[in-house]
């Protein structure tokens, strides 16, 4: 086929055209262009989700395109380049309409009140006589700070990119980096703005917090004590990918392999709200490495997010009457006669049977002051998940129900799936969501989440 | 026989005058963690030192729990993870060892001991039972952080009980508060500095006595970490000897005497019967030698309503401790109770002077 030549426009080579139906050209090197295609979803204004396809990154787009069977530029890839500009300019109007409703809904008018007000809560001089309250009205100052910043932010880059669009349109010709720019900026964009979106829909009263994630080994021996180790893998690596810190506090080792429990703090803003639906029993399905015959085997674990709560905020009294607190100690006579470090506290709340173990601190006194911790914030939110309005009003056998409900199954072999029973979210990248790629899953619960229940005003500033 | 030491605390540096030739005042070992960090180590030598450690910790397995009620790999990974902690100033390394993720890398990073120290240190721990707070200098018992070292008893989590003991006798009779207090055999000074933050500044006086000269020196020098100099007086003799000028005035005693049989003392775990220090556990032949001498002494030196509460051996002593209190020294105690502590051993004899 003979190689296009389009018309250039730096007056070198002779101008031979092709009818080719568009006035736009577009500068390409002597390689091949590669795109990343996704025809079904091109040109589709309500799929948020599509990759979008744009030319490859080289920032320096020069180079002749010359009337010769060498170059392997086709009709077809031209096309592409000006379908891809038409994609990117639809893509550009979507996107600066979602802004537009992203900014309306988020009533921008009534956070700027907010934040005066909360300005002046700042300013005044007894702020400080209630400590709590102090930190909290200055947090929620950073939050709408931060959430006009956001929103001003997604009006300038789409703003941005309708400028490229335009400049682009009015000098008839489409500069390869100029495209590239506002490709990557509608790109980041849309991500900020699933983001933005998703936090949102988080507006439990724990949602903001730092979690703490318990895994432990279900029934299936080694091989779920394996799996534990593989799970504990994954939620570091997911951590890590949402650059949180991630802190593997507590892990206690199989006796052949994996592990039996572990406990990993994630300290960052919404990781609570992120994780809450990873709460629930994972189920593998695999060729055991740890079976002699090689057979496929099922094995379970448990998850349980909790949210870490800043010691100062719990201000809630639980009797010691229901209170169970148990130190580990190390066997023998005791006292002067054993000099282990088994500092392990244990405390059961005893009407609901929720229970806490803490090892990680050096002294018995500090493992005890986090444990009960941490049965206070499990305890507040199985109270929130029940809508009950206080501790005393749990229902104790929700908690064991809550642990042992499926919520996901991977299977390994014979094929690859991994699949959200609550969802129906399904993936056969499982290598992928085994090294921490679970924000599909994520997205997918929280959307079910806020769809089976009551839709609350979600709006807190 | 044991030495009598007096003396003349003057405000700031106590001085003594003894019968014997004293020696050279030793000087305080200083905790690993409070050691500037002034060596430099390569991030791929820490992970070389990191792997060994770690892998020396899995080697022991349940030999030393099953030898005699010694720690067992889980224990001691746990004591490396504290040990990194303590040896290492930056946290991004602490975390990153502690979870086995570095690459290997020649960036230097600042630690507290040199690499040969990290190597023999945890050498001493395995092959030598060298308990853990000696080879990091420190121990976490309650919301404090003790130095220890050779020579001292390290302070037992059970200890941690006798200060909420004396929390409740508080809430009973606010007065205790104010009135002179001794921990004797006060060893790292653990129970001094203890009863010195729960009292508060109401209490006058509090007396902290131990006959060795390591725990005058580290018992002072946890003090002086806690600035609580000027509020504990630290002395040096045995029992109730250095506090004749406060018999009968005194409002509270508390102690964890050496209560261990002597016969037993070898066939405990390795870490307490060859390394911490003889004199603090063994208690003589019934282990009760010491606990039958601090009750004779407190008949005499607590003032009426004073209370005590000493730390036994199990319920044997304490049930013997109670009658002796009740029998041999008939009228001079009231209220006596046993405690157990959170193994449900009896653990705690208390009470107070009638």
């Amino acid at each position: 086929m003979e190689g296009a030549v389009l018309p250039i426009p730096f007056g070198h080579g002779a101008p031979r055209r092709r009818s080719i139906p568009v006035s736009s050209f577009l500068n390409v090197p002597q390689k091949a262009l590669r795109f990343s295609w996704t025809p079904k979803k091109l040109g589709d204004p309500s799929s948020r989700w599509s990759s979008f396809p744009h030319p490859p990154s080289n920032g320096e787009c020069h180079g002749v395109l010359l009337a010769s069977n060498d170059v392997s530029v086709s009709t077809e890839t031209t096309e592409w380049a000006m379908q891809d500009f038409y994609t990117l300019r639809k893509e550009v109007e979507t996107t600066s309409e979602r802004v537009k409703e992203l900014r309306e809904s988020a009533n921008l008018k009534h956070l700027e009140e907010n934040l005066a007000d909360l300005e002046e809560a700042v300013a005044d001089s007894g702020l400080w006589d209630d400590r709590v309250k102090a930190q909290q009205t200055l947090q929620a100052l950073t939050d709408v700070k931060e959430k006009i910043k956001l929103l001003n932010e997604f009006q300038r880059q789409v703003e941005d990119a309708e400028t490229i669009v335009k400049l682009t349109e009015e000098m008839d010709s489409i500069d390869g980096g100029l495209f590239q720019e506002a490709a990557g900026i509608i790109k980041e964009l849309r991500k900020s703005l699933d983001r933005f979106e998703l936090s949102q829909l988080l507006s439990g009263p724990y949602d903001k917090e730092g979690a703490i994630v318990n895994i432990s080994a279900g029934a299936g021996g080694t091989d779920a004590q394996d799996w534990a180790d593989m799970l504990l893998r994954m939620y570091v690596r997911w951590a890590e990918k949402q650059r949180y810190k991630a802190k593997v506090v507590e892990k206690s080792m199989g006796e052949e392999a994996g592990i039996k429990s572990a406990s990993i703090e994630i300290e960052g803003r919404y990781a609570y709200g992120y994780l809450s639906g990873e709460k629930g029993t994972h189920r593998i399905v695999r060729q055991s490495p740890f079976n002699a015959k090689g057979l496929r085997q099922t094995s379970f674990s448990g998850v349980e997010v909790m949210p870490l709560l800043p010691d100062d905020s719990v201000n809630v009294e639980i009797p010691e009457e229901d209170l169970e607190i148990s130190f580990s100690r190390a066997g023998g006579k005791g006292g002067q006669n054993v000099n282990k470090v088994e500092t392990a506290v244990r405390i059961t709340h005893i009407p609901t049977g929720v229970t806490v173990r803490c090892t990680e601190e050096r002294s018995q006194l500090a493992n005890k002051i986090k444990a009960m911790s941490r049965l206070k914030a499990k305890l507040l939110v199985i109270a929130e998940e029940q809508r009950a309005s206080e501790i005393k009003q749990i229902k104790g056998d929700a908690v064991k129900a809550e642990w042992g409900q499926q919520i996901r199954n991977y299977v390994f072999h014979p094929y690859k799936l991994v699949k959200d029973v609550r969802t129906g979210h399904e993936t056969s990248d499982i290598a992928a969501v085994m090294d921490g790629e679970l924000d599909p899953f994520v997205k997918a619960y929280l959307k079910y989440k806020y769809a089976t229940s009551m839709p609350t005003v979600a709006e807190q500033a | 026989m044991q030495p009598v030491f007096k003396m003349r605390p003057k405000p700031g540096r106590p001085v003594f005058f003894s019968a014997v030739p004293c020696p050279v005042q030793p000087q305080p070992k200083i905790p690993l963690h409070l050691r500037a960090p002034t060596f430099r180590v390569t991030i791929t030598d820490l992970r070389l030192w990191h792997t060994w450690a770690k892998n020396r910790a899995n080697s022991v397995g349940s030999s030393f729990l099953n030898l005699d009620n010694g720690p067992d790999s889980e224990n001691l990974r746990r004591e490396l993870k504290w040990l990194v902690e303590d040896a290492i100033e930056q946290t991004e390394v602490v975390s990153a060892l502690n979870s086995g993720k570095f690459c290997d890398d020649d960036t230097e990073v600042c630690v507290r001991a040199s690499l040969d120290d990290l190597y023999e240190l945890w050498r001493q721990r395995i092959e030598e039972r060298r308990p853990f707070q000696y080879v990091v200098g420190c121990e976490h018992w309650r919301d404090l952080v003790l130095s220890v070292e050779e020579g001292i008893l390290i302070p037992r989590p059970e200890t941690e009980l006798i200060l909420d003991l004396v929390s409740d006798a508080m809430k009973v009779n606010e007065d205790l508060k104010c009135g002179f207090w001794a921990d004797l055999g006060t060893g790292s000074g653990a129970l001094a500095i203890g009863l010195a933050r729960l009292l508060g500044s109401s209490c006058p006086k509090l007396f902290a006595t131990d006959l060795s000269l390591t725990a005058f020196t580290v018992a002072s020098f946890n003090v002086k970490r806690y600035n609580l100099q000027d509020r504990i007086t630290v002395k040096l003799g045995s029992w109730f000897d250095p506090l004749e000028d406060v018999k009968g005035e005194l409002s509270g005693i508390v102690s964890n005497p050496p209560y261990i049989p002597s016969r037993d003392i070898q066939g405990l775990q390795a870490e307490v019967s060859k390394h911490e220090p003889r004199i603090a556990l063994d208690g003589g032949e019934n282990g009760m030698d010491d606990l039958v001498h601090l009750c004779d002494g407190a008949a005499s030196m607590l003032k009426h309503g004073g209370f005590f509460a000493f730390e036994t051996n199990g319920e044997t002593q304490c049930n013997f401790l109670a009658d002796y209190m009740e029998s041999k020294k008939k009228g001079s105690f009231c209220s006596i109770k046993i405690v157990s502590d959170f193994a449900g051993i009896q653990r705690f004899v208390a009470g107070y002077k009638s």
